[in-house]
């Protein structure tokens, strides 16, 4: 067996330690020797408080017990996300976790909904959803195996303090053999006949070497970009938010099994409720709001009491040219950011620590580390695919919109957003065709909930529906409707639940982490 | 805008008649008629094909019972392909259409024998394989039980010859309302705005539609009135342009499996019928003239049954699929060679996109934007499929094997051989015909070697025990010996058949 690949984590925030204990978990000690390195002086960003179920893949990978990651993280449960406002000021729904309906004579629910729609039933399609019923009632169960139950039609997340599951993962990864170092990198050595990263130096003159070097730096970009100047493709001009105010404050009112988005002047506010307090955050774009304004207008708009001043961050929408490069791996925010408006940044994180770790070959006894420029290359198409994905998702929400109240609104409604995208809109808008793919984030249910939540209204519908008798198929929406809230009456409301089943330690010293 | 209330499909071969049927029952409930009108026997007519296990849905879709088809046709069962002498003189390789050994908790089992590959105990994957054992033994039996069950780990495609296939789903397609023009295609009308309008026919009469399906093959003779003859050329990787077909004589013993043998110039190929086999060579004419080739298949076929027919084609695709108010499925799209059978099959994805895609109105344009992008991956899938027969593992020697080689492969081809080539991972793309073991199949068969295989898969392997592989392959090896003779089975479906027709 060759000899175990040292592994350098630069940073240690979300990103960082999930790394850490994701490659201690799934290689043994004889496969791989972990060192991570982060400051305690540099504030970590704390990205991601509300995730997407895939979240719990990569739990059950590496053998995380999630009751015991609840009630350590001050977690919630999570079964979609409200928008607020933004098709129109006025308009709310819930992007969920899970199906609306099910496939009826083979031919996509919707296309049913919106058949009897076009008879002139004005039946919400939210009511053929048992997350979004469930969440509009702040209940919660967990989903049944068995296929044929109502109850195995969604999924669910959490919504936890980032900086707690850091903590909570750095226990994890330290208990496995990842061996923590609290220093400032001051100079990072390239091998002169490659270009590769040969060692990070800290400030005491430790000199760290390593065969693969993971940058969970964050936006600089320590490794990836500082020194490797491996480049960054600029979203901007679709996604214009480069700015964020982050702010907690107290509870009040029920704990909501969701996250909410509401659409702003000059961009978004963020909430995310957790058991000990509230996550806030206003995402806005510089260029049509102050940061002093945007700071205030976020404090009146809280649902209690700030329980700290608004932190400041910034960023750039995009993505690093190569996420694998030479032998560092950008992860994080150091990889690339996408706004958390679809909580996909944890996402990212993960699916690039397990591409990474299927991606990754044996090595023969004795040879030194490389890495088969086929898979490196292999793996940066994958990743790119997974952000170009989300990123038309996320443009879809500030594109599609009626809002003519403010200039970030006037400004996206028209801007030329991607072929790809401009295609897929059209196809919903003319026959209710969603475009499909195998690979990548969000499935036809969340185009779906996107789509018809911004009011992309299709003309028309698959014509197949009408194959089924009219009455048939009236009954068949019926009975969903009627097995939905059969299902409600087996759920508890969410905070009774999180008591019973993961309730939270006495809350720690107080973290201001943003989404 | 108004909605389609008919469609006439052009073409006399099976596909024609499919999507004739297909479209009839798809949308039955709004009455869409359907008609079909000949254009004319083709002199390219191929004696017949292999297809993929899709063709099963395809009959259920219309209506067709198994044994009825294997009674009317002449068909057999097709549990594998055996590629013989592609990767040099005495190599083979079989690409059955079956597991390769069971699921190892979230590792496919394909994963062991590339390992064990690496290590130098290669074995052949039909060891681990129902389907394949079963081919190799001469036998056959549906898939019986579902999940992980050996019984249900594989499925099976067919041997038909297209003349009385035609003829069976013609027959079938006019029973279920499918009406037939009195004449043949004479001529493509169009209107001033751009559309089809009419097609005149052979006898002065002319014949309208909201929608036109083209199967006339390879001269594409609706779709080439509309569409700018724009074309993604193959051939400088796929050279073979032609092939002898004809019936040869029937075996005592049938396989259910489809055997190609690599040739100077091409390959022969030859698959069994109830009653007889259909035997083919698929050369490249910058290599071979056609009366040597004609020569050379008349040498290893000496008892031919029929007068060899030459089919011609130009390995590529055409940039639209879709244009208009006009519709092309088969080769007049898509022309390759016949290797992976999977030409029946890119049409019914053809067909059956369309019938999702169906427009909601005359002049609707999204619907052809959206086929066309998606049918160019499928065909594209399929291009590289067929491609890597001739590019993975080591070249077999002669001036056209080299030629199949001498270009870079298509990029998304090159990419995924070469992260196998790396690491031994199989990296699918989104509209893909050939899955994961489909690929293993081939690329452990053609003895493609990988460098290095995933760390956490080879961690993985080390908890399977020598103990378990080998019940697995005895396992494996009782389900396969406890099938039927194939020849019986095809027999006592025919009986079936005749016993609840009379």
């Amino acid at each position: 067996m060759s000899s175990p690949l040292r592994i350098v984590i630069v940073g240690g925030g979300t990103a960082g330690w999930m790394t850490a204990a994701a490659f201690a978990s799934v290689f043994g000690p004889a496969h791989r020797q972990i060192r991570l390195i982060e400051s305690s002086e540099i504030g970590i960003v704390g990205v991601g408080e509300a995730t997407l179920p895939h979240i719990r893949f990569f739990n059950r990978r590496i053998g995380i017990d999630e009751r015991e990651l609840m009630a350590k993280t001050q977690a919630t449960f999570k079964l979609g996300i409200e928008f607020v406002d933004w098709a129109r000021i006025g308009d709310s729904y819930i992007h969920p976790f899970g199906a609306y309906g099910s496939r009826i004579a083979g031919v996509p629910f919707h296309n049913h909904w919106l058949r009897q729609r076009a008879a002139g039933d004005n039946t919400a399609i939210e009511e053929y959803s048992l997350p979004i019923v469930a969440s509009r009632m702040n209940r919660f169960a967990l989903p049944a195996e068995d296929p044929t139950d109502v109850m195995s039609t969604f999924g669910y997340a959490f919504q936890f303090d980032a900086s707690l599951y850091a903590a909570y993962l750095r226990g994890f990864a330290e208990a496995r053999g990842v061996r923590r170092t609290d220093g400032k990198i001051v100079d990072v050595k390239l091998r002169a006949e490659d270009g590769w990263v040969e060692s990070v130096k800290l400030e005491n003159g430790e000199v760290v070497t390593g065969d693969l070097f993971i940058d969970a730096s964050g936006f600089r970009g320590l490794l990836i970009e500082q020194a490797l100047k491996t480049g960054y493709d600029e979203w901007t001009h679709w996604l214009p938010c480069d700015r964020a105010m982050a702010v907690p404050c107290e509870n009040a009112g029920p704990l909501t099994p969701y996250t909410r988005a509401t659409a702003r002047e000059a961009g978004w506010q963020w909430r995310i409720p957790l058991q000990h307090r509230m996550g806030n955050g206003y995402v806005y774009g510089s260029n049509f709001i102050s940061d002093d304004e945007a700071a205030t207008k976020l404090l009146s708009r809280l649902d209690g009491k700030a329980l700290a001043t608004p932190r400041p961050l910034r960023f750039t929408a995009g993505r690093r040219r190569l996420t694998w490069n030479r032998n560092v791996v950008a992860i994080g925010l150091a990889g690339g950011f996408l706004e958390p408006l679809e909580s996909t940044s944890i996402y990212l994180i993960q699916i690039a620590i397990t591409t990474l770790i299927d991606y990754l070959t044996e090595r023969n006894a004795g040879s030194p580390a490389t890495f088969d420029p086929r898979v490196v290359a292999a793996f940066n198409r994958w990743i790119e695919m997974e952000y170009d994905r989300v990123r038309d998702f996320l443009i879809l929400h500030y594109h599609a919109t009626e809002r003519d109240d403010a200039e970030i609104w006037n400004y996206c409604r028209n801007m030329r957003i991607p072929d790809s995208l401009a295609h897929k809109i059209e196809l919903f808008r003319s026959r209710a065709g969603v475009v499909t793919y195998k690979d990548g984030l969000f499935l036809e249910p969340s185009w779906l909930a996107v789509y018809l939540g911004q009011r992309v209204m299709p003309r028309g519908y698959d014509s197949r529906v009408d194959s089924l008798d009219e009455v048939e198929a009236r009954l068949q929406l019926t009975k969903v409707r009627e097995k939905i809230k059969a299902a409600l009456m087996r759920m508890s409301p969410h905070e009774e639940f999180l008591r019973q089943y993961c309730p939270a330690m006495p809350p720690p010293a107080m973290t201001g982490a943003p989404g | 805008m108004s909605e389609i209330r008919s469609v006439i499909v052009a073409g006399s071969g099976p596909i024609a008649w499919i999507a004739a049927a297909g479209l009839l029952r798809a949308f039955h409930h709004r009455r869409l008629e359907v008609s079909v009108v000949d254009t004319g026997a083709s002199r390219d007519a191929r004696v017949g094909r292999w297809t993929l296990p899709s063709q099963r849905g395809m009959h259920a879709l219309l209506g067709i019972a198994e044994p009825h088809f294997i009674q009317h046709t002449g068909a057999t069962f097709k549990l594998a392909s055996e590629h013989l002498g592609w990767q040099g003189e005495g190599s083979r390789f079989l690409h059955a259409h079956g597991e390769i050994g069971t699921d190892l908790g979230g590792t496919p089992f394909y994963k062991f024998l590339q390992n064990a590959a690496l290590t130098g105990t290669a074995e052949r994957p039909e060891a681990f394989s129902v389907a394949g054992s079963a081919a190799r033994l001469g036998k056959f039996a549906r898939p019986m039980g579902e999940g992980a069950a050996l019984t249900a780990s594989f499925t099976y495609g067919f041997h038909v010859a297209d003349a009385p296939y035609a003829q069976y789903l013609r027959a079938h397609a006019l029973r279920l309302g499918v009406r037939e023009a009195t004449a043949s295609l004479g001529e493509v009308l169009l209107s001033e705005g751009g559309d089809i309008h009419a097609l005149r026919l052979t006898d002065g009469t002319t014949l309208s539609a909201d929608y036109y399906i083209d199967c006339s093959g390879p001269e594409a003779r609706l779709l080439g009135k509309l569409a700018a003859a724009e074309r993604e050329d193959w051939s400088s990787w796929l050279p073979c342009d032609r092939m002898w077909s004809a019936l040869g004589p029937a075996t005592n013993e049938p396989p259910p499996l489809t055997h190609t043998v690599a040739a100077p110039a091409g390959w022969f190929w030859r698959a069994p019928l109830a009653q007889a086999s259909m035997t083919g060579l698929v050369y490249a004419s910058a290599f071979q003239s056609d009366e040597a080739a004609r020569a050379a298949l008349a040498a290893v076929e000496p008892a031919l049954r029929s007068e060899p027919t030459l089919t011609r084609f130009a390995s590529g695709r055409r940039h639209k699929f879709w244009e208009r108010n006009c519709v092309a499925l088969g080769a007049a799209v898509v022309e390759l060679e016949p290797l992976a059978g999977a030409d029946l099959h890119l049409a019914q994805i053809g067909l059956a996109t369309f019938i999702e895609l169906f427009p909601l109105a005359r002049g609707s344009a999204v619907e052809a934007v959206e086929y066309n992008r998606l049918m160019a991956e499928y065909a594209d899938a399929l291009r590289d499929f067929t491609l890597a027969h001739y590019r993975a593992g080591p070249q077999r020697p002669g001036e056209f094997w080299a030629a199949t080689r001498a270009q870079p492969a298509p990029a998304r081809l090159a990419d995924k051989l070469a992260l196998y080539a790396a690491s031994g991972r199989i990296n699918l793309l989104d509209h893909e015909t050939f899955e994961e073991t489909d690929w293993a199949w081939l690329l452990l068969g053609s003895g493609c070697k990988s460098d290095a295989i995933e760390l956490q898969i080879k961690l993985r392997l080390g908890k399977l025990s020598s103990q378990e592989v080998n019940s697995l392959r005895t396992h494996v090896q009782q389900v396969a010996a406890s099938m039927p003779r194939h020849i019986d089975f095809v027999r006592h479906q025919a009986a079936l058949a005749a016993r609840v027709a009379g």
